[in-house]
């Protein structure tokens, strides 16, 4: 059924998404559950001439630093993985959970300082991915923890990773290089445009993009894919959404997730459950308040909400907007530590208005 | 920090819960896992003369079945479990779940099926239990999957199994007979009782026990463990409750059910999630619309919710009722081939009055 998942997957990493080429140096990041796909993927990297390293997590480290770390230790950057970040061409980020509530119970308080000591390291590789220094993508492998999440067991969940990755197509890499073809119309009809409006059950908001571009996600940076997005003119994102989806961030689930911007600040908001981190996270720093990304999900594939936000996202028939640091590409100047993407239905009427014309309607593009 | 969880837990139900003696066949009933536990438990029969005999299912091998196996096959009795079930002095079942939700997508039919080809052997096991041949205990590993239910890492999940088991204490069989002599005198209170009126935030029944006694629940079939129990005549049980805690039942999970009984017999039933799952079970047969059990959970140490009806129906401070199939120890009759416990709080001023004495108020007995 899914017997060559790991190998089909190597492949379309390591020649579509993110080629290796002789010499590379190519870091591979993943928990020990991720073993079949870390070891398809080191193949695949040895093959083509790379040369392969391996940041391997393993159940409850994480978990016993947090609970045990001093202030000296939060600021503590680990110089084998700066080594790593600093000097790898290509990186594979590999999602295999082992229990996706991990730090439900640690603080939002110590989440924050461990964010805040690691600060340096994620400014180092944002200036490499800024100038394509660093070639990264995530990915997902199926494990009983992300099955339990989507509430499925592992073999369903096994099976809607596979056709959500556009492995069960008799040609993969041909598959998304189409996907990349259709989505390059609409981000260049989206060229030069100003002014969007979201209507629709749940949602009445609008925000402008002049001089902003549109971006199409299509299998680079993230694996499965399926979206375009933009970066909102930080001021400029009025009114209301109340997302569909619940919502998991930092190891916590929230539900029932409700925004007021004004003037592109959030001015306004209500979580039913998890409401204390959702404010926690509003307080991190100014641009934590402002939208960093708007996006339309397109992936056909994905017609489930799993909790797992790299497909969630992706939902064909969804849109999505992110709290916090600006997304990639987009010409966004918005600078946070969190990047938050919460998802909203929008198959059931749901339509965005770009400069007074009709684009999108109940899941479909209508340019 | 818990290395020593498995030769402690083993130790306690080889000792204390479900003793073993030389020259007896002790069945472990579990998943792989429970790896640990399993070694210790073994150890544990062996020192004591007994013969252990392991029956550990794998990941992914129900499913398998319930996705590729016709009629015949999900419909078959493996041999090798109704003879271990026929040859067993004592069965020690550990929970160890890989995926919580594991069973989610499953037909309900076929799960239905299947447990329908199980009824002869939970009949012989019924049977050898009444006869006192057979003895039998409860109990749980922890692992990633119920930790994640829980919202919990697993190393907080770990503690708190340990808490709830007193295997934090200096001496836990000494703990559990101390427990043991509190509850029976709760249940040499009950003893000629009639008739319990159960109200409160959320509930509003009546039901009578007359000629039927109450039980203790102090670690024997369960570990941990801590309720008392009866079995309500079968027809006496009228009234309506609105379950406060979600309960989740063959890898899925219920939640906002509300059942209204008259005469013994569910006439109205809802679920906010579930309902065409709660219906299914409800149709299974003429026993699964009626209370098999009614019991007040008791376990100090017990004091969060973590979706394992295990430890939330010991919730101290919570009721629950069961559906289906009543213990014979208590004299219950009816008989079904579900056994569904479901959690109510009672805390907030819930109250149980005994033939019109005040007997219990949010979570304290009076007498």
């Amino acid at each position: 059924m899914t017997h060559d998942f790991a190998p089909k997957l190597a492949r379309v990493l390591t020649e579509y998404c993110r080629p290796v080429k002789p010499g590379d140096y190519v870091l591979v990041m993943a928990s020990v559950a991720a073993e079949p796909i870390v070891e398809a993927l080191w193949e695949e990297i040895v093959k083509k001439g790379g040369n392969p390293s391996l940041s391997m997590s393993f159940p409850s480290l994480g978990e016993i630093f947090m609970k045990h770390a001093t202030e000296a230790q939060f600021d503590f950057i680990d110089p084998a993985l700066w080594t790593q970040f600093d000097k790898a061409d290509v990186l594979y980020s590999i999602r295999a959970p082992t229990n996706t509530k991990r730090f439900s119970r640690v603080s939002a308080a110590r989440m924050a300082r461990q964010h805040a000591g690691q600060r340096p390291l994620f400014e180092r590789y944002l200036a490499r991915c800024e100038h394509d220094d660093i070639r990264w993508n995530i990915t997902g492998w199926p494990t009983q923890a992300g099955a339990q999440d989507a509430e499925m067991g592992l073999l369903e969940y096994t099976e809607f990773m596979y056709r959500a990755a556009g492995l069960d197509r008799t040609d993969p890499v041909a598959y998304w290089q189409e996907f990349q073809e259709r989505q390059a119309v609409l981000v260049e009809w989206l060229k030069g445009k100003q002014h969007a409006e979201i209507h629709g059950p749940g949602i009445e908001m609008s925000f402008d993009f002049g001089g902003r571009s549109w971006v199409s996600c299509h299998g680079i940076k993230n694996f499965p894919d399926g979206e375009i997005f933009t970066a909102p003119v930080e001021d400029s994102v009025n009114g209301t959404v109340a997302f569909s989806f619940p919502t998991v961030y930092g190891g916590r689930e929230l539900n029932g997730v409700r925004l007021v911007f004004e003037r592109g600040c959030v001015v306004e908001a209500h979580a039913e459950k998890g409401d204390d981190y959702l404010q926690s996270q509003l307080q991190m720093d100014e641009g934590a308040k402002r939208l960093g990304e708007f996006a339309i999900g397109t992936n056909m594939g994905i017609q489930e909400f799993t909790r797992e936000i790299l497909f969630d996202e992706k939902i064909g028939g969804t849109i999505h907007m992110a709290l916090g640091e600006q997304a990639d590409g987009a010409g966004g100047v918005n600078k946070s530590v969190i990047h938050w993407d919460m998802v909203h239905n929008m198959k059931d009427g749901g339509e965005v208005i770009i400069d007074g014309e009709l684009f999108y309607r109940g899941g479909e593009f209508m340019v | 920090m818990f290395e020593d969880f498995a030769p402690k837990l083993a130790a306690v139900l080889t000792d204390y819960s479900a003793p073993i003696q030389k020259g007896e066949i002790g069945l472990i009933r579990t998943t792989t896992a429970a790896q640990p536990m399993i070694e210790a438990l073994a150890e544990a029969i062996l020192r004591r003369g007994g013969h252990p005999i392991i029956t550990a299912e794998s990941p992914n091998t129900e499913n398998l079945l319930m996705k590729l196996g016709d009629g015949d096959q999900i419909g078959f009795l493996n041999p090798l479990h109704m003879t271990a079930i026929e040859k067993a002095d004592v069965m020690y079942s550990i929970i160890a779940p890989f995926n919580t939700k594991h069973g989610s997508r499953v037909d309900p039919a076929k799960q239905a099926r299947r447990q329908e080809a199980y009824r002869s052997l939970w009949a012989v096991y019924h049977q050898r239990v009444g006869a006192q041949e057979l003895r039998w205990n409860v109990a749980l590993w922890p692992t990633d999957a119920a930790a994640q239910e829980a919202e919990m890492s697993l190393l907080d999940y770990t503690e708190f199994v340990y808490r709830a088991c007193a295997l934090d204490q200096a001496d836990p069989v000494a703990y559990w007979k101390g427990f043991q002599a509190q509850q029976e005198r709760l249940v040499g209170w009950l003893k000629g009782k009639k008739c319990a009126v159960v109200k409160g935030p959320g509930i509003d029944m009546t039901f009578e026990f007359a000629g039927r006694p109450w039980a203790s629940a102090h670690g024997n079939v369960n570990m941990p463990d801590g309720e008392i129990y009866c079995a309500p005549l079968d027809e006496s049980v009228n009234g309506r409750v609105e379950f406060s805690f979600p309960t989740v039942y063959n890898g899925r999970e219920v939640n906002g059910v509300q059942l209204t009984f008259k005469d013994g017999l569910v006439i109205e039933d809802c679920a906010a999630k579930g309902e065409d799952f709660l219906r299914s079970r409800l149709a299974m047969d003429a026993g699964a619309r009626r209370l098999g059990e009614f019991a007040i959970g008791n376990n100090p140490f017990i004091q969060q919710f973590t979706g394992e009806t295990l430890f939330d129906e010991k919730i101290g401070g919570t009721i629950h009722m069961a559906l289906g199939n009543a213990y014979t120890d208590v004299e219950g009759t009816n008989q079904s081939a579900i056994h569904w416990d479901m959690v109510h709080g009672m805390r907030d001023g819930g109250e149980i009055w005994i033939d019109g004495e005040l007997f219990y108020r949010s979570g304290e007995f009076m007498v």
